[in-house]
């Protein structure tokens, strides 16, 4: 089975660990197999912008210098933030000279044994950016091709109508992620076909969710989500699917908020697309963790079990 | 119907440069290494921004008062803290202003003159058990030093 290096990030890690599970039955299934780095540290989850705070680079340095130190050059992450993160470090280190070298005089630290009088034969080796970073979707698109799960679904989403959230920080900044076209993307649209299921098109897919508001300013997150779940629902849906643990807590969480807050709004099932992902490939209802969803999944499970004859028996 | 000060026309005494304002516009420009005078006055940042409505100072007009290096405007504006940094103006603008950086850096700037705006006295206990961590990272990290 091919190994492929898999940082989890803390998130995955604790809170949301049902959901690193699911991606990791999901990857059996698929025939690859994620492979935990053997030490990780939080990636910082928002980059730096200015010059002064390279400080903010070193942790995800650190981490991709790590998986280029083990031999391998692909790292993949669930979450949206790490992605963001890590893939736009990489992109600094690889193509600002200045903020290389200031990186890697930091990572140096970590090497007592390294010849600061640098020579040829010195065993020290600058990270350049050599790592390509792939979010797992990117990796089922690019890398695995979608015809893939499409031979393995052991429970087809026939009939279900997902809408897809991408969020903010999964696309955008465009010049540095490169995943797909910000304003009309289509890689989770892709992915829900390939699962079986139906994509829903409406206007709120690329709208932000309210980030990390829903702590600072919960009041404008709730109105945020209460306009994407609305719209969701309007234009027909029967769940969303998202892959930001963050847009995950707020779409999901949220909804008891938005339901105090307004009146005619009705609950929508929120999904990981790793979650997704490993219910249709055959993994049991029990390993998901639908037990921690605040909305109610049982409507879009029993279409599921309904459909294919083949969900688990209650 | 509630005042929307964002969307009012702008009721504020002359405007008047001085060497300050300069030394500030520089060290935005110098810190975000973004062309802040390209910078037209199109409104588009504004126009897809899903926080407008919270904000005081809409983010066109705060690209307009940092032309003008308009330091104290800008930094005592809510909007800094209303910006979730979600990249949607940056992906829009027309001229290739990465505004969400100068968002970042003029946060950075507010945060060394002590403009502290969250910290963790101010989060909801239930909450802070259950919330993902990248939120209380990323929260900490953009609004307090």
């Amino acid at each position: 089975m091919t190994k492929v290096a898999y940082y989890p990030g803390c998130a995955m890690n604790d809170r949301a660990s049902h959901l690193d599970r699911s991606a990791r039955d999901a990857a059996v299934k698929l025939g690859f197999e994620l492979d935990e780095l053997d030490k990780w540290t939080c990636c910082g989850a928002v980059p730096p912008v200015s010059e002064e705070r390279v400080m903010n680079l070193i942790a995800p340095s650190r981490i991709l210098k790590s998986v280029r130190d083990s031999g391998r050059d692909t790292l993949i992450t669930i979450c949206d933030f790490c992605y963001n993160t890590l893939k736009r470090t990489n992109f600094s280190v690889k193509s600002d000279i200045i903020t290389r070298k200031r990186v890697n005089a930091f990572l140096a630290d970590d090497e007592p044994e390294r010849d600061y009088i640098e020579t040829d034969d010195s065993l020290w080796k600058d990270y350049t950016g050599e790592v390509k970073v792939y979010h797992y979707m990117e990796y089922l698109r690019d890398v695995l091709g979608y015809e893939k799960i499409t031979d393995n679904l052991k429970r087809p989403l026939n009939g279900l109508n997902i809408a897809p959230y991408y969020g903010c920080v999964m696309l955008r900044p465009l010049n540095e992620i490169q995943l797909d076209n910000p304003e009309n993307p289509s890689i989770i649209e892709n992915f829900i076909i390939s699962l079986g299921a139906e994509p829903v098109k409406y206007s709120y897919r690329t709208e932000c969710c309210g980030s990390y508001l829903s702590i600072s300013n919960p009041a404008a997150s709730t109105r945020l989500c209460y306009r994407i779940l609305t719209s969701a629902r309007n234009s027909g849906a029967d769940a969303i699917v998202v892959s930001c643990p963050l847009c995950f807590y707020n779409l999901d969480s949220r909804q008891q908020a938005i339901d105090e807050a307004y009146p005619d709004f009705k609950a929508l099932p929120i999904f990981y697309f790793s979650q997704l992902l490993s219910v249709a490939l055959g993994v049991e209802y029990s390993r998901q963790g639908f037990e921690k969803h605040y909305a109610d999944v049982s409507p879009v499970l029993d279409k599921i079990g309904g459909i294919s004859g083949k969900g688990d028996a209650k | 119907m509630t005042e929307k000060v964002g969307l009012a026309p702008p009721v504020s005494p002359p405007i008047r440069l001085t060497r300050g304002s300069y030394g500030f516009k520089q060290r935005v420009i110098d810190l975000s290494a973004q062309s802040i005078d390209a910078c037209y006055q199109c409104g588009n940042c504004s126009s897809g921004c899903p926080l407008a409505q919270e904000m005081d100072i809409l983010p066109n007009r705060i690209i307009r008062l940092l032309q003008l290096g308009q330091k104290d405007d800008i930094i005592n504006s809510e909007t800094l803290w209303i910006c979730a940094s979600c990249f949607q103006c940056t992906v829009r603008c027309p001229r290739g202003i990465d505004i969400q950086a100068v968002m970042d850096t003029l946060r950075q700037i507010a945060l060394e003159e002590g403009i502290d705006h969250f910290g963790p006295g101010q989060i909801d206990p239930e909450q802070a058990a259950e919330v993902p961590q990248p939120g209380l990272v990323g929260v900490y990290r953009k609004q307090s030093t």
